[in-house]
């Protein structure tokens, strides 16, 4: 089956310093969610914009649902590519009201002829219900808060019935709770209506719960795209352990497919993602959550900080080697273990992926 | 190595070569003066060298020192009363102060003259109170330098309390409570925060002020003032020395260049000073007791002197003159005022959005750096531009041996009106600019994205924006253009009168009463559209 997005080798520069380095990943269905995940200032807008049509690349191609957007020979102007981009920053018609804007996008899914969609299946009331605003139909840009405007801005861009909705951080500007019941509706109108999505973001338990794939933006490259689950248990490259800067990566020796050796650790089991050879010295990816805790374990460390994090208390354990280990304990663990204290750590050790470079 | 951006290939650019095409014929003044100033010297300009030169010029200074004191103190301080203060006729002086605009300097140096005149209205005021007496001996002569420096400070003033007015109701609440806080008196606060962070915009209303002062033409004539300006009328009018005209030109150029210069780097500096969000609205003080009625008098003094008493003289000649009214040439003049004023202002503003536009899709430093050049255009006098661009016209169809460019462009309402165009261009275009900064440019990428083309982009989102800015440079055009007096002097076709030229011929023959007819339609048609637009105007700046 042919894929319904397809970016190839897409290339962008500014004044010869290149931004983008042939960035290439594909949507398989339509309805998927595809989420970019890098640093600030690192391009992802960048890749949106260029699939939007608004910024001119150096090379590449964008094919969306079998026809070329972009490529050597074709440019279909933005006007004319039936895709929707809700913008990080503030981007409503000042001078029109919230309802006013959003009529913009309605237009646009009833009249013209390059939307074959047709209207949405929610109206703009339910909407704007669904994203905890209804009351602001009559008000002006300049009368409401950034966070309201970044949700208007979201039912604008979905309300057409684009064949791609491209969003950026779209949610960066709201707290916490409001953040999760906005993702879990909007999830909903995206999964019912199967409008296909590329989100932009750094924040990846945003990226986690909403994305079907994730792609990792690092040094002008897409470095891993791949599912939620892998990209957080099994990263394909240094740079990005490095990026989520989650675990620590610890001296072992392999000994045989399934087992490694750490002077300070001893044996640990658990399945290669990678083949080494035996006797090969490498560097294996603990996560927190990757060793157990058990009091009565003779392998104890030193605790040397804490964090609580409400389900549960991270403890960094300092091991004689001077290696700097997170633990995760569930928060309702009985003994709490001060610093300074030691801490037992459950053998033999057996983590499901061993992740080594 | 990089591949060429082959995406999109560049097509004719329309906006770039119609901003090329103004630009080029702005530069024209300055290239011809600049290119003379090093040409051959006249005798006449040795003669004037040494005798009149370094009084042109002193005058000139003269004249401008004593336009900047009085436009700073009148300007500052009704900005300061009318922002901080509530009294009676607070919100009425707010925007009556505005239509002293409509009193051109030349018009108020006529009611100047009649009224402390020998037997002029004052004396006949004296008499008609006192009898019959020497009143003549009392009474100040307010003429030359002196006269042209009120006449000139009264009807400028409003650029200075315009733009400070908008720094001042645009400073944080917080600030002055801050000040409060250490605590500072209101004249301290006034000191030592609301005048140094307002300094960019009154910097930038002086400019202004001192720009259309130095290249003041009706006033200083009027009076007999030997100014720079004069000077170049005289020589090219009276002495038929072109060369001699450009030579003086050149100086006039320079002062201007440098207040030019002065104005933008403090508009520049004056953009950090305006907050975007986040700031408390000034709470208003409201005076009391003899305080209150202190701040009416004074804002009242400034209202009566800038712009009752040159109209109520105006309207006294005429009821006192009633036979000087001659109606079929005011139609006349009326329809030849409107008919410039119309024209030039659509044809303006449409030139304007073009080169804007293009600004904003193309994003060319090319363009942008030619349309900013064009914009000096604003900085040549009048009179200047006027006789460059004849001497331009005159080369050119010479060169050519071609005598209809003469007949196309010397003498006819077209030749006028694309003059007024350069004149104002710097007005229309950074009027319309000052609008495209406050639209995001994302918004232009939404709206391609909902499926609008860039003329739909600009039909459905850019013009509604921009109506008020719209709005608000059509009017200040044509009231320029109905004040402006020494271009369509020299370059209106034969027999051809608008209010201020009509007025102006009346005084220079010295029959003043006669010019109250034209001058009271200029102001009244002036002060109309100050009156319709006065929210736009005062949100404008």
């Amino acid at each position: 089956m042919e894929n319904y997005l397809e970016i190839k080798d897409l290339s962008f520069s500014i004044k010869n310093e290149l931004i983008l380095n042939d960035i290439s990943f594909n949507i398989k269905n339509q309805g998927d969610i595809v989420c970019i995940l890098g640093p600030s200032g690192i391009g992802k807008t960048t890749i949106l914009r260029s699939i939007a049509g608004l910024r001119e690349i150096d090379k590449g191609a964008v094919i969306l649902n079998n026809k070329i957007l972009t490529d050597k020979n074709n440019f279909i102007e933005p006007e004319d590519r039936n895709i929707a981009l809700s913008f990080q920053e503030n981007a409503l018609f000042p001078h029109y009201t919230v309802e006013e804007n959003i009529k913009f996008g309605i237009k646009r899914s009833l009249f013209c002829s390059k939307n074959k969609n047709g209207p949405l299946k929610y109206s703009m009331d339910e909407l704007l219900d669904l994203f905890f605003i209804p009351e602001l139909k009559n008000k002006y840009p300049h009368e409401i808060s950034a966070g309201q405007s970044q949700r208007v801005c979201l039912v604008r861009s979905i309300i057409h019935n684009p064949d791609l909705l491209l969003l950026d951080e779209p949610f960066s500007n709201l707290d916490q709770n409001l953040k999760e019941k906005v993702q879990e509706n909007l999830k909903e109108i995206i999964k019912t209506c199967k409008i296909t999505t590329i989100i932009v973001t750094h924040d990846k338990y945003e990226a986690f719960y909403l994305g079907d794939y994730c792609g990792i933006l690092l040094n002008k490259k897409i470095v891993q795209f791949d599912s939620p689950y892998n990209i957080h248990h099994i990263p394909n490259s240094q740079d990005v352990v490095k990026f989520f800067n989650r675990g620590v990566l610890v001296p072992a020796t392999v000994q045989s497919h399934d087992t490694l050796y750490n002077e300070d650790l001893g044996q640990i089991k658990g399945k290669l993602i990678k083949n080494f050879q035996s006797g090969e010295k490498v560097n294996l990816l603990i996560q927190p959550e990757d060793l157990e805790h058990d009091d009565s374990s003779n392998l104890k460390f030193q605790v040397i900080d804490k964090k609580f994090r409400g389900t549960s208390f991270i403890y960094t354990l300092k091991t004689p080697s001077d290696l700097k280990i997170p633990v995760f304990v569930h928060s309702h663990h009985e003994h709490l273990h001060h610093e300074d204290e030691k801490f037992g750590l459950k053998t033999p050790i057996y983590i499901d992926h061993l992740v080594c470079f | 190595m990089l591949s060429q951006k082959y995406l999109k290939l560049p097509k004719f650019n329309y906006w770039l070569v119609s901003s090329l095409l103004i630009s080029t014929i702005v530069c024209i003044p300055i290239i011809v003066i600049s290119t003379s100033f090093f040409g051959e010297l006249s005798g006449y300009y040795e003669l004037l060298k040494d005798t009149y030169l370094y009084l042109y010029i002193l005058n000139t200074l003269g004249l401008l020192i004593g336009v900047l004191i009085f436009t700073f103190i009148f300007g500052v301080g009704s900005a300061y009363l009318v922002s901080f203060y509530k009294f009676p006729g607070s919100s009425f002086f707010t925007w009556a102060l505005i239509l002293s605009f409509a009193v051109p300097g030349y018009i108020y140096a006529y009611s100047l003259t009649a009224f402390f005149e020998y037997f002029g209205n004052l004396y006949s005021i004296l008499k008609f109170i006192f009898g019959d007496g020497n009143y003549n001996d009392y009474i100040p002569r307010i003429d030359s330098l002196f006269g042209s420096i009120l006449s000139i400070s009264f009807s400028l003033y409003v650029y200075v309390y315009l733009i400070t007015r908008a720094c001042f109701i645009y400073q944080s609440q917080s600030q002055i409570d801050a000040g409060k806080n250490m605590g500072f008196s209101d004249y301290q606060i006034f000191k030592r925060i609301l005048l140094p962070s307002a300094r960019p915009g009154i910097v930038a209303g002086l400019s202004l002020v001192a720009m259309e002062c130095v290249s003041d033409f009706g006033t200083v004539a009027f009076f007999n003032v030997q100014s720079l300006t004069t000077a170049i009328y005289d020589s090219w009018i009276i002495y038929d020395d072109i060369n001699t005209a450009y030579q003086l030109s050149f100086f006039l150029i320079f002062f201007i260049l440098v207040f030019f210069t002065f104005e933008r780097k403090s508009r520049g500096r004056s953009r950090f000073s305006i907050p975007s969000r986040g700031y408390l609205t000034i709470q208003k003080k409201v005076l009391k007791g003899k305080i209150k009625w202190l701040a009416f008098s004074l804002l009242m003094i400034l209202f009566f002197l800038s712009f009752i008493f040159p109209v109520s003289q105006m309207l006294f000649w005429i009821i006192k003159f009633p036979s000087n009214f001659n109606l079929p040439q005011i139609v006349d003049l009326t329809i030849n005022t409107l008919q410039l004023v119309v024209l030039t202002t659509v044809i303006l503003i449409s030139l304007s959005f073009v080169t804007n536009y293009g600004m904003r899709i193309t994003e060319s430093k090319f363009l942008s750096v030619i349309t900013n050049f064009s914009v000096s255009g604003y900085a040549i006098p009048g009179i200047i531009l006027a006789v460059t661009l004849l001497s331009f016209i005159s080369f050119v169809s010479d060169y050519f041996g071609n005598e209809n460019l003469k007949l196309i462009f010397i003498g006819t309402i077209f030749g006028l009106i694309i003059a007024y165009c350069v004149r104002f261009y710097s007005l229309a275009i950074n009027g319309i600019k000052t609008g495209y900064e406050k639209l995001n440019k994302s918004l232009d990428d939404v709206s391609y994205l909902m499926g609008n083309s860039k003329l739909g982009t600009f039909v459905e989102v850019h013009f509604p924006f921009l109506k008020k800015n719209l709005i608000l440079i059509s009017m200040l055009v044509s009231i320029d253009i109905l004040k402006e007096l020494p271009l369509t002097l020299i370059l209106r076709p034969y027999n051809f009168d608008t209010f201020a030229t009509q007025a102006y011929i009346f005084a220079s023959q010295d029959m003043l009463e006669f010019t109250a007819t034209p001058s009271l339609f200029l102001i009244f048609f002036a002060s109309l559209i100050i009156l319709t637009s006065r929210k736009n105007i005062l949100k404008g700046f």
